[in-house]
């Protein structure tokens, strides 16, 4: 696979090689060129596969990371794409083009990020979020917390204990009391 | 209607008698992938019920409970989790922060029942099927949610520190001490176990939070000797520590330091803001060392009028005469006594009940008197000899060391003894410029001294002979020098299963010559000052006197605290003994029990 990299970094200025096992990798590339990178691992160099798509949330650093799972069937190898683009007015170039089953992630992330994928089929539609009228629920900012809390009343009777008074209770009851 | 539509009901039909392509359920089971996050297990034995689990949930799928037949112990909350799957998403994020790494998700998944309630459990008991299961997610070994490694405390080197009285450890930088508190779990567990009861997380919490007033007038709720304490306190809190299972525990000691170190004593006034009202009543304290000292802060701030009584020219007790300034600076525990007194309680220095002043006077002006005299009296060796005049107490050595006395101790010293006071004579015998050997009659492990306090007399080349038991004291070559006669112990197995005895062996005999010795073996209390009168009347039990848990003697308007009274004999305990008694003597006094 290094050599498969050392061919892409001329093509297309990838960067950040990093190899997980013999048959899995991954490497970085800037969101101008991702999208032709891709159509070349599918069309050029074998991988037809898209294993999946998905995103995380580097809050810190103010981006979203793309994930793009390829998978060759030929080689047997898995090379992971990743895609930095920012969190501000998060969009990406579709790839429904590519492989038709992309529409559907791109609408998951649509939904869970609220990264746009603009011309992608139904990307505006609800995926699973049914009447979902909070921020994207991935969105690190997102407090699911406070969410569950408002949203799932507890069951009834619920008790809990916490480790600080039970333990008081338990070795030293009487203690400090008084003021 | 075009044809197809007609017959294609009776296609489907056909389809009926085929194999079918999905699953039959419950009837055939599916197993789930090896690592798949499916019900949780839980490590009974392993798990302290630090909670942990239950915090980091964003589900509030986790709710700890008592478990019958699990124990509460100091490392042991006693509780366990009790999952709600109704509400858990096997996001297993519980699994990545366990401290212990008893909890898991195994690889079921399926679960068919008509009640609701049935989907919470405990995980763990055995009652489900799966309790057992070995595979399901397991969090990576490489994989940390918390950060295992305590930050280092920047110190002077061993060279440096053999050398010098300056403080040895200097403290943590802001960035460290940040780091350090992002460390704890907040799990509270540590808080049963320290003798005060210190609410820990909450100023681990104000350390992380950089709010220094919070967090200083959280220390003082329980603890009113915080930059003592930050300093030379024997941290029993970071033994139980949760991230101690796995990693380094919290450094809770540096970081109540840190606390103390950023706020200048000029600013405690206003940040503590110490009110109360007099009460007309008045308690007399005999001792001023840290038991004396924290009964006086909180009997002051309830409102009583506190009169001190300390035959030592300072305040402090074995904090000032016995803990050599290295480990505590004498303007660092100043620091804590100038802000007690400043309070408004009356000190008398110079003055020791029982010469200056008579008890049974003390015992007819107050309203309750609290008594925290500590442990003065040394023990001697128990050997023929002993009383050769270059055989000195660690406690004189150190006193004089305070008092700016030179103790005399020569170049050539030996130590007997393992416990703090044995550490620090021989190190302070090393700054004195002296080649120090400490003999003892155990092995280094069973030494009661503070472990960090063994490893750097060890790094200052104080030289440390195990299983060594004192046979004889002899006069020397000069009248300067004095020789030991020691022999070799072996550890025998102690058959009621307490810890191993050393026995001497007699064929295994030396002889050394030192310029002193320095008898380090501990110390007892001195009742005189109790007068005969008094005496008898206060039940003790092996030189202790004994207390109810608001540190009551039989005397009933007569209070008790620190090392002689209880067992643990630290500086914290005394504090706790101080706080505790001003409880206790507000109790009595308000409603006369
Ligand atoms: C060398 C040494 C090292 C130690 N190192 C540590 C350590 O690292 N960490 C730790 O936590 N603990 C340490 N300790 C233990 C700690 O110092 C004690 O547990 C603590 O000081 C006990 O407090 P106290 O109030 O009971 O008594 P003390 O501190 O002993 O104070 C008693 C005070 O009462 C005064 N007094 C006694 N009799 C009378 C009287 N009749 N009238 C008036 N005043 C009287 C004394 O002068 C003294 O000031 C050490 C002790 C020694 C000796
Ligand atoms: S797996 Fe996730 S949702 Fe379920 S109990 Fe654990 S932390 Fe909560």
């Amino acid at each position: 696979m290094k050599q498969l990299f050392d061919r892409l970094q001329a093509l297309f200025g990838v960067t950040d090689f990093e190899r997980k096992r013999d048959d899995l990798a991954f490497l970085k590339v800037p969101k101008d060129h991702a999208e032709m990178l891709i159509r070349h691992l599918r069309d050029h160099e074998g991988f037809s596969h898209l294993v999946f798509f998905s995103a995380v949330d580097y809050i810190e650093d103010d981006i979203f990371r793309l994930i793009y799972m390829l998978h060759n069937y030929g080689t047997r190898d898995t090379l992971g794409v990743h895609v930095d683009i920012a969190r501000e007015n998060a969009g990406m170039t579709s790839i429904h083009t590519l492989w038709a089953q992309a529409a559907l992630y791109q609408r998951e992330l649509k939904e869970m990020f609220g990264i746009d994928f603009p011309g992608s089929p139904g990307v505006d539609e609800d995926f699973m979020l049914e009447g979902w009228d909070e921020i994207p629920p991935m969105r690190r900012e997102f407090d699911t917390r406070a969410y569950a809390e408002k949203t799932f009343f507890p069951r009834e009777g619920r008790e809990k204990s916490d480790p600080r008074t039970h333990m008081r209770k338990q070795f030293y009851p009487n203690w400090g009391e008084g003021e | 209607m075009p044809l197809k539509d007609v017959i294609a009901p009776f296609y489907v039909w056909k389809r009926a008698f085929e194999k079918p392509y999905t699953t039959a359920k419950p009837i055939e089971e599916r197993p789930g992938a090896a690592s798949y996050r499916g019900f949780h297990t839980n490590d009974m034995a392993l798990c302290v019920g630090c909670g942990t689990c239950e915090t980091i949930c964003q589900n509030e799928a986790i709710d700890m409970v008592p478990v019958p037949g699990i124990e509460t112990t100091a490392k042991d909350s006693g509780l366990r989790p009790m999952v709600d799957n109704g509400r858990c998403c096997w996001c297993a994020l519980c699994v990545d922060i366990c401290t212990t790494g008893s909890l898991r998700l195994t690889n079921e998944y399926i679960w068919v029942s008509t009640d609701s309630d049935g989907f919470r459990f405990i995980p763990g008991t055995g009652d489900n099927p799966w309790d057992d299961k070995a595979l399901g997610y397991r969090r990576d070994p490489g994989y940390r949610l918390m950060d295992y490694e305590r930050q280092d405390m920047a110190m002077l080197t061993p060279e440096e520190s053999a050398r010098s009285f300056l403080e040895v450890v200097k403290g943590y930088s802001a960035e460290q001490a940040r780091k350090e508190a992002e460390r704890c779990v907040d799990c509270g567990i540590c808080i049963a176990t320290c003798p005060a009861h210190m609410d820990i997380p909450e100023y681990i919490k104000a350390v992380r939070d950089g709010d220094f007033e919070t967090g200083l007038r959280l220390l003082y709720r329980t603890n009113p000797m915080p930059a003592t304490c930050g300093r030379i306190c024997t941290h029993r809190c970071e033994e139980v520590c949760s991230v101690g299972h796995m990693g380094d525990p919290v450094a809770i000691r540096w970081l109540k330091r840190y606390i103390c170190d950023q706020v200048p004593e000029s600013d405690y006034a206003d940040i503590l803001r110490d009110q109360s009202t007099s009460n007309g009543r008045k308690v007399a304290i005999i001792g001023a060392g840290p038991g004396g000292l924290s009964a006086a802060y909180y009997l002051t701030r309830l409102g009583y009028a506190v009169t001190l009584y300390e035959s030592q020219e300072k305040g402090g007790g074995m904090l000032r005469y016995g803990v050599p300034s290295y480990r505590l600076p004498y303007d660092q525990l100043d620091k804590d006594i100038d802000y007690i007194l400043s309070l408004g309680a009356t000190i008398h220095y110079n003055t020791r009940v029982g010469r200056e002043l008579r008890f049974p006077e003390l015992m007819a002006d107050f309203d309750a008197i609290f008594f925290s005299v500590g442990l003065s009296d040394p023990y001697g060796l128990g050997v023929e000899g002993e009383d050769h005049p270059r055989v000195l107490s660690g406690l004189k050595v150190l006193e004089d060391v305070t008092h700016d006395r030179d103790p005399d101790v020569g170049r050539r010293v030996a130590v007997i003894g393992g416990g703090n006071v044995a550490m620090d004579a021989a190190r302070v015998s090393r700054r004195l410029g002296a080649e120090v050997t400490v003999l003892y009659r155990r092995r280094i492990e069973d030494m009661p001294a503070d472990p960090e306090e063994i490893h750097e007399a060890q790094a200052e080349q104080v030289k440390f002979v195990t299983q060594a038991i004192p046979v004889r004291v002899e006069e020397g070559p000069s009248p300067r020098q004095v020789n030991i006669r020691w022999g070799e112990a072996e550890m025998v197995a102690d058959e009621k299963g307490g810890r191993p005895r050393p026995v001497l062996m007699e064929d295994r005999i030396h002889t050394e010559t030192y310029d002193s010795i320095i008898s380090a073996i501990g110390q007892g209390g001195d009742y005189e000052f109790l007068s005969d009168e008094y005496a008898d009347r206060v039940e003790m039990k092996r030189g202790k006197v004994i207390a109810n848990e608001y540190r009551q003697t039989t005397i009933p308007k007569l209070f008790v605290g620190g090392d002689i009274a209880n067992n643990t004999a630290d500086a914290i305990s005394a504090i706790a003994d101080g706080h505790q008694a001003a409880v206790g003597i507000d109790h009595f006094l308000s409603s006369g029990s």
